[in-house]
């Protein structure tokens, strides 16, 4: 009973953290863009509070340097079931520019944990972002709320 | 007792480490980890055509992208003695200043933020959304635009889209005034700012601070007063306080926001008609050259041989404003929430000024190095691959600095 009350309280009440892994943070300045009056994330129930100990989603930009290699694993497993990794940027997905010969950087951020989503785009448009965790959250927490329930 | 906060705070952007050494409430000391973020930019440029490090370049740093770009291709420029066409090189001021205007809005925005006065937070990041338009409006996109090639820009602006971009920022002006006064006369906001993180004015040059930060303490200098395009068609002059405090801080960058809007103005209304770009033929050389971004100055020290880059080295201002905020703004902090604030309030930006730093320890002297000055050492046959060997073998000697000292204590504040 609890825990179904709990699934659809966090259907629409979804709480962000932003994880920079090694980017340029072009992508962190666009999420930040979200929050402002234009694009409004709250008026959508997303919440950004930057705490993984309490998030339903994990933004992850950026294409994954030396030190966070064990960070990330850990990041994802302090935050709570259900979960749902989103990856923001094309850092994450291919390492982008950085992934060349000298560069320190060991994309895939998939090498490392699930990820659920990927906006690519470098940096993508806050209207994409915002798209693409309205599209993905709250059906994935949902679903992967029911998988653990069993 | 020591308080780590970050990498993942809700006050930071970026990833960082703070170490506070508190007294009570009181912050006493503070310590600075950084590292999270080195890419070795500067090593995947070596042995590219200019094509592909331009892109590098860019990607230096989200939030003064442009300013990069543009240091970068002016040096090239240098080497290959020629200068873009004056067009180009009012484009350049345009794009230039609009980039100043929403990096400082930002900054201005997340000190609200960490102060946690969200009415200010949202209005002042609202605005910045007209200038982030108008950038889209003249280069195509927000953040990393691609927007300066060796010899000039590779677009031009019709004269509608420069119209329009003047509405945007009168729309700015106006309303800037509001939300500066709203800052300035508020008796509660003075209190959490006036006085708070103070850095005089010998501080400032003992820690090398540059940009706004310097300036709001007290040094007149802005590198922009030396550059060409700003001497010879416009009349700039640097914005400065004396105060040295968060508050001086946040106006400081206010009121240059009202001087680049100032310049942006001048140069919409005379752009001269003409060229865009110039055909360049990048010769061999070395060459230096400054730009002033958002944050302060930023050097670009290169070696061309041809079309290819040979060696690149790259000084970020924040690396020494960071140092500064550290050492001198930190050490007397009346409670850990206005160490936020003061950390907030300097500007950081820690995607640009990750370096790799080798300290050699033995004789009990720390001389530091740079990747030029162990190469050279090592007959220019030392890559970054051959770090890890050469760390193991010094072992002893030599002291990693930042990229390798690993946290494995890791707390999520
Ligand atoms: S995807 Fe592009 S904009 Fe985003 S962090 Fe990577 S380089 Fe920067």
């Amino acid at each position: 009973m609890l825990k179904t009350l709990k699934d659809i309280v966090r259907k629409s009440s979804i709480h962000v953290c932003i994880v920079n892994c090694g980017g340029c943070n072009g992508c962190d300045v666009e999420l930040v863009a979200c929050l402002s009056p234009r694009y409004d994330l709250e008026q959508y129930g997303i919440y950004v509070h930057n705490n993984p100990r309490e998030a339903d989603v994990i933004l992850v930009t950026g294409a994954v340097t030396e030190q966070w290699r064990e960070n990330l694993r850990r990041i994802y497993a302090k935050a709570p079931e259900p979960k749902v990794v989103v990856a923001v940027g094309n850092c994450p997905q291919s390492g982008d520019v950085f992934a060349q010969e000298g560069g320190r950087v060991l994309a895939p951020v998939s090498d490392f944990i699930p990820v659920d989503a990927a906006i690519p785009g470098c940096p993508p448009r806050p209207s994409e972002i915002l798209d693409a965790i309205l599209a993905v959250a709250p059906g994935a927490i949902a679903a992967k709320g029911r998988i653990q329930d069993k | 007792m020591i308080l780590p906060i970050g990498p993942i705070h809700p006050g930071l952007k970026e990833p960082l480490r703070l170490k506070l050494k508190t007294q009570g409430e009181k912050v006493i000391k503070a310590e600075i980890d950084y590292g999270y973020v080195h890419r070795g930019i500067e090593k995947i440029m070596e042995g590219k055509t200019w094509q592909k490090c331009i892109y590098l370049a860019e990607r230096i740093c989200g939030i003064c992208s442009y300013e990069h770009t543009q240091t970068f291709s002016e040096t090239i420029e240098k080497i290959s003695g020629v200068q873009a066409p004056p067009r180009a090189q009012y484009l350049r001021v345009i794009t230039n200043e609009l980039d100043r205007i929403q990096s400082h809005l930002l900054a201005n925005s997340t000190f609200y933020k960490t102060l946690d006065h969200e009415t200010l937070f949202m209005q002042v990041l609202d605005l910045r959304e007209y200038i982030m338009d108008s950038i889209e409006l003249l280069t195509g996109n927000r953040v990393n635009m691609g927007w300066n090639v060796i010899g000039g820009v590779r677009m031009d602006a019709e004269d509608k889209h420069l119209d329009a971009i003047l509405s945007k920022i009168s729309y700015v002006e106006d309303n800037l005034d509001r939300h500066v006064a709203l800052f300035e006369d508020a008796p509660i906001l003075g209190l959490r700012t006036k006085g708070v993180g103070v850095m005089t004015r010998e501080e400032a040059i003992k820690g090398h601070s540059v940009g706004p930060i310097a300036r709001a303490s007290g040094l007149k200098h802005d590198y922009r007063q030396e550059h060409h395009t700003y001497k010879d068609y416009f009349d700039f002059k640097p914005v400065w306080r004396k105060e040295g405090d968060n508050y001086a801080r946040t106006m400081n960058r206010y009121n240059e926001i009202t001087s680049s809007i100032n310049l942006l103005k001048d140069a919409i209304e005379n752009i001269p008609k003409g060229d865009i770009r110039r055909p360049v033929e990048v010769k061999s050389g070395y060459g230096e050259w400054r730009g002033e971004a958002p944050r302060g100055e930023v050097t670009y020290m290169i070696e061309t041989n041809g079309n290819l880059i040979k060696r690149i080295s790259i000084r970020t201002p924040s690396i020494m404003n960071i140092d500064s905020c550290a050492k001198y703004m930190l050490k007397d902090v009346a409670t850990v929430a206005d160490a936020v604030t003061t950390y907030a309030s300097a500007d950081p930006c820690i995607a640009c000024a990750e370096r790799v730093a080798i300290t050699d320890i033995s004789n009990n002297k720390f001389i530091t190095k740079d990747f030029f000055e162990i190469s050279k050492e090592y007959n220019n046959k030392f890559t970054t691959n051959d770090f890890f060997e050469i760390s193991k073998d010094y072992n002893k000697k030599v002291n990693l600095s930042n990229k390798f000292n690993y946290n494995n204590d890791l707390e999520v504040n």
